[in-house]
């Protein structure tokens, strides 16, 4: 019997949202508070010489202002970060890119603390900076940071091993079967080498966090965080303070996408709130966003050994990651994202090399996919490329090569309950690929492309959950997981609900609290409704133990007998509520029936030398985009006319949430293939706003957009559900890139898509003598 | 940004008073849109704003006894883009607004800010300047009119003088017959600004083109018309070939600029394909 599972539940945050009801920090003010700007450096890389902050500090209204100096007085080693610990509170000696946090100006007017930044004077001495991510890793670079310390936080993280004097922070390789031999056995070779551009997160609410120092000697933190836990625990280490001294809350997240990962402003409100004895508000404008956190620039170079009738037998992969001046997680997307850089396909002789390199451009981290849209946009539009050269369907190709199931990936774990043949399946009938295609005609040209991706769970995480059932019967769950718009509290409140015989939108759930909240490793990497999914599961499933224990007791029969439906506990034509049987537990409505569960899958470290492991990761995500374009041959400007997103699901718990996502991730990445991009002036974010980076907007929806699930149940997943936010977003890129191929013969390698470098591409292809103007 | 004050007189003359008492940390605010992002920016850093929307008879939107087209400055976009009046006299500018910015913008942002930005990535200008419109500017030395082909001086940069404000919009009747268009090419986002705005107009007379007006925003500088093509256009006979010919001179004469949203070598190809597609449009009476 499922009622809940499956079932497609509005969000049930949607009402309080559309009313302006909803929680957020952003809206969050506390008496006695006072707010902080950050001065920014304004050089790529230099040494601070001097930083003069009188002029400021005499403007009325500005508090103070905090330096590396002050936060030497809270805190002694003030570096952190996720994998590597590299990013001061405040720089120190030294700035890595353009906006790297130097001051802080603290004030109770905000428009007050623009001016005290201004006066800031900080004198530098430059030195030379590098920004691509190939020349940073060449030696003779200039280095920028002289040493690397590990953090040591993740266990999947532990045997990361940092290069000091280098720009390559990590170095990450696989090797599986033998290079060399299947070079040998392939007709053909195929070298090729792709390029994806820095993008970033915008989220519409911006990072922010309040700090608020407690009469107790404690912390307590407001923030808009997508990892409480991880913010708890790295704030206790930079302080030296037991986690039970610092509270960390959230709310809702106007959106994270990954923006908001571990920590962003929490160190700094921290230390500022702890000098100054009062609550610090420090809220990022949009602008400031572009400083803070973006998506890794990349290189991917395939080269990929094929034989005439369509088999890859060999590919080597060597990616470079531009993570910009701070490691930030790019090493986690060096390796996590690195080892499934030769696809979906079943490769017998594959070598990856991936290098996690700093340059002087603001940090990279996390964006919704973690590195994997960048190695699709690779494989995938080479994919295309081998398939045409051979005369072979691109369809035909995939479906060739796609790895079946209880084949070893290249790390050597098997894949299992991946949905790679039915994405593909349902990839084919939802483009009607074996229907005849309007190829347009004259000016305006027609294609079609697809392309398929694959991205493994960050594993092992942890995640845990807290089931309360109250007096009255009703239900509560308490959780780390942060609903930043995904759903997550809608889908927790169905597990939950299944469960006991509840209705989803009788239970509570209970918004991240490090005092009441259990631990959650973050909500990230597509991994909560698999791992707190299972968490939910478990502790309601306690609940329901000792409810049937109860009712057993009432009906004198075997808990087994004892069903839960609809608030109460049936056993025959008997029935009792909720509320009655904590009444007949406690004696009258009182007490609590408390669940834990705790989740952490299974893993086998990879062998440092071959990369490989035969439990990488605890479930594969698969997802496959197909679209339709037209392209205008003499302004190449790509419209897409159709996207179609298929993801597999395992199972959809929430069939209207997992469209939802899918076609989300598919628009939001659909952004980045056609027009965003970061564009930077000697280091220099030049269009840091809203006005010059432009996010896609209605009028450039497809006129169709098609969400479509299969479900190829995960063997450890709640129900078999695997996570769903990312997959959408995997091979969006190269299937719009696949099309133009096949609207215009032009194959550009990269991203974005824009008009000029589609026609420019055009005009090489018919041989016409592009005319530079000055 | 920046504090300010805001001033909200009722009239015009109180409006240009507080202007003129420095007219470099005074400005006046029409709408705003384009006014907030400048000071967000920290380009602009004014200590008074001048909200002109309570001053009366700005607002104005009719013909004139001369069958001229009268549009107060603080008109909304919005406004404009529904107007019978306007849809009649002029359709290509209905149609040009609807795909400007987007409707939050539209509902307001004003034609006197519109006209007083100077920014050259607008989508009225170039209509306007082919249609031989002007705008009344009022300031310390009393009225007068401006032509806008003596409006736009450069990047950002208007003959306005310091303290004056526009108060209306003129657009002269168009001859019997004429008919116009007007293309819009973004790079980015389909609502984004122009990377390239075409306008065309012309009128068939036995068969002939009579006053042919091409004007050409957003690639440029400023706004401007191409003269020459017109030249080459005026008593030919349409055909495909001088429309791709008159997309070629257009190319030619034009000094583009690069910018986030293309480089001048690519918006002089898109100029040149607009041009030839927007004669085409006015040809086939779309
Ligand atoms: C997101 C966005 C997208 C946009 N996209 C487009 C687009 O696609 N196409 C397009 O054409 N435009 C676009 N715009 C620009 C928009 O059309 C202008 O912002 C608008 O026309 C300016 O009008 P406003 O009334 O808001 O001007 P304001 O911001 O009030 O003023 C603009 C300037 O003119 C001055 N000023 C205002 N009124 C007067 C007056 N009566 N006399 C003298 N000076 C005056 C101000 O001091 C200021 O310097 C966009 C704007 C935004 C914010």
């Amino acid at each position: 019997m499922t009622r809940e599972v499956g079932r497609s539940l509005p969000r049930l945050e949607s009402e309080a949202k559309v009313t302006g009801r909803a929680e957020y920090i952003h809206n969050l003010t506390l008496p006695g508070m006072v707010y902080g700007k950050i001065v920014r450096s304004t050089v790529a890389h230099g040494r601070i010489r001097r930083i003069d902050a009188s002029q400021a500090d005499r403007l009325p209204g500005v508090v103070a202002v905090i330096t590396a100096a002050e936060v030497a007085r809270i805190v002694q080693d003030p570096y952190y970060g996720p994998a590597f610990h590299d990013q001061p509170v405040l720089a120190v000696d030294k700035v890595h890119y353009v906006g790297d946090p130097v001051a802080l100006v603290v004030g109770e007017d905000r428009d007050v603390l623009e001016a005290a930044a201004d006066l800031v004077a900080v004198e530098y001495e430059e030195l030379p900076a590098v920004f691509d991510e190939r020349a940073a890793a060449e030696p003779g670079a200039p280095v920028i940071h002289e040493v690397i310390r590990p953090a040591a936080t993740f266990t999947d993280l532990k045997n990361l091993k940092p290069a000091s004097g280098s720009n390559v922070a990590m170095a990450y390789q696989l090797r599986h079967g033998d290079l060399e031999a299947g070079f040998a056995q392939a007709d053909y070779i195929f070298e090729d080498e792709f390029h994806s551009h820095q993008v970033t997160h915008t989220p519409l609410e911006p990072i922010v966090t309040v700090a608020e120092p407690r009469g107790d000697g404690g912390l307590d933190i407001y923030t808009s965080s997508q990892s409480p836990s991880f913010v708890r625990m790295e704030l206790a280490r930079l302080l030296k303070w037991p986690e039970n001294r610092i509270r960390v809350r959230t709310a809702y997240l106007g959106g994270g996408f990954g923006a908001k990962l571990y920590m962003k402003l929490e160190p700094l409100a921290a230390v500022a709130a702890l000098l100054l004895r009062r609550p610090v508000k420090l809220s990022l404008s949009m602008e400031e966003q572009f400083y803070t956190i973006t998506r890794h620039g990349a290189t991917v170079r395939l080269k990929t050994g094929v034989t005439r009738d369509g088999r890859m037998v060999a590919r080597a992969c060597t990616i470079w990651w531009n993570g910009g001046a701070y490691a930030d997680i790019g090493p986690r997307v060096t390796q996590k994202s690195g080892f499934t850089a030769a696809g979906p396909y079943d490769i017998p002789h594959v070598s990856i090399d991936s290098y996690a390199v700093y340059t002087n451009l603001p940090p990279a981290g996390a964006l919704r996919g973690f590195g994997i849209p960048q190695l699709v946009w690779a494989y995938e539009s080479q994919a295309d490329l081998i398939a045409h050269r051979l005369g072979i369907d691109p369809w035909e190709f995939r479906w060739k090569n796609a790895l079946r199931p209880d084949r070893p990936h290249a790390t050597g774990t098997l894949m299992r309950d991946a949905g790679v043949l039915e994405v593909l399946q349902e990839l084919k009938r939802l483009m009607r690929w074996d229907e005849p295609f309007d190829r347009g005609s004259g000016t305006r040209r027609r294609g079609r492309g697809i392309a398929i991706g694959l991205k493994a769970a960050i594993t092992p995480t942890t995640s845990v959950a807290i089931v309360n059932l109250y007096g009255d019967g009703s239900c509560a769950v308490y959780s780390s997981t942060v609903d930043m718009g995904q759903g997550s509290d809608t889908v927790l409140a169905q597990l939950a609900a299944e469960v006991l015989g509840l209705d989803a939108r009788e239970v509570r759930i209970v918004h991240p609290d490090t005092d009441v909240t259990p631990y959650d490793m973050a909500t990230l990497g597509s991994r909560s409704t698999y791992h707190m999914g299972n968490a939910v599961l478990r502790a309601a499933e306690e609940v329901r133990h000792q409810l049937r224990a109860i009712g057993s007791e009432i009906f004198k029969c075997r808990p087994e007998e004892v069903e839960l439906q609809d608030g109460h506990l049936v056993a025959g034509e008997r029935r009792v509520s909720f509320k009655e049987a904590m009444e007949w537990r406690f004696g009258m409505q009182a007490g609590n029936l408390i669940g834990v569960g705790s989740f952490t899958p299974t893993y086998k470290k990879p062998d440092p030398a071959t990369g490989e492991s035969e439990d990488i990761t605890t479930f594969w995500m698969v997802g496959g985009n197909g679209a339709e374009v037209e392209v205008d041959t003499e302004t190449g400007r790509v419209t897409v006319t159709k996207l179609v997103t298929v993801g597999d699901a395992g199972k959809a718990l929430n069939p209207g949430l997992v469209r939802t996502q899918l076609s989300g991730a598919a628009l939001m990445q659909l952004g980045f293939t056609l027009f965003e991009e970061m564009r930077f002036e000697d280091g220099q974010v030049v269009n840091a706003s809203l006005a010059d980076y432009k996010l896609l907007g209605m009028r450039d929806l497809p006129s169709s957009v098609v969400a479509e699930f299969v479900e190829v149940g995960a063997t450890h997943g709640p129900f078999g559900a695997k996570g769903i936010g990312e997959v959408g977003s995997l091979a969006v890129s190269p299937a719009v890139a696949n099309a133009v191929f096949d609207a215009v013969g032009v194959r550009i390698t990269s991203l974005p898509l824009t008009p000029e470098k589609v026609l420019r591409a055009l005009k090489e292809q018919a041989g016409e003598i592009w005319e530079e103007v000055e | 940004m920046n504090a300010f004050e805001l001033v909200r007189p009722t009239r015009l003359e109180e409006a240009l008073e507080v202007l003129s008492e420095d007219p470099e940390t005074v400005r006046p605010f029409g709408g705003g849109t384009a006014l907030m992002l400048l000071m967000r920016s920290r380009l602009l850093q004014p200590r008074r704003l001048v909200s002109l929307d309570r001053v009366s008879g700005l607002d104005r939107l009719d013909l004139d006894g001369e069958g001229n087209l009268r549009v107060g400055s603080m008109v909304r976009l919005r406004d404009l883009e529904l107007s019978a009046t306007v849809e009649r006299f002029c359709p290509a500018i209905s149609r040009a607004l609807l795909t400007l910015s987007n409707v939050r913008v539209r509902n307001v942002a004003t034609v006197g800010g519109h006209l007083a930005h100077g920014d050259p990535h607008m989508d009225l200008p170039p209509i306007l300047l082919a249609l031989g419109a002007s705008v009344v500017a009022q300031g310390p030395a009393g009225p007068r009119q401006i032509p806008l082909d003596q409006l736009y001086l450069g990047y950002y940069a208007t003959s306005l003088q310091p303290g004056e404000l526009i108060t209306e919009l003129v657009i002269p009747p168009l001859p019997e017959g004429t008919r116009g268009s007007y293309l819009k090419a973004t790079a980015l986002s389909a609502d984004d600004w122009p990377m390239a705005g075409v306008a065309a107009f012309f009128r068939l007379e036995q068969g002939r083109i009579v006053e042919p007006r091409i004007a050409v925003s957003a690639a440029t500088t400023t706004p401007v018309r191409l003269p020459a093509v017109e030249a080459a256009l005026a008593g030919e006979a349409p055909s495909e070939a001088l429309f791709s010919e008159a997309g070629r001179l257009a190319g030619r004469d034009l000094h583009c600029l690069s910018d986030l949203r293309g480089s001048a070598a690519y918006k002089r190809e898109v100029v040149r394909v607009y041009v030839r597609r927007a004669l085409q449009q006015v040809w086939a009476g779309r």
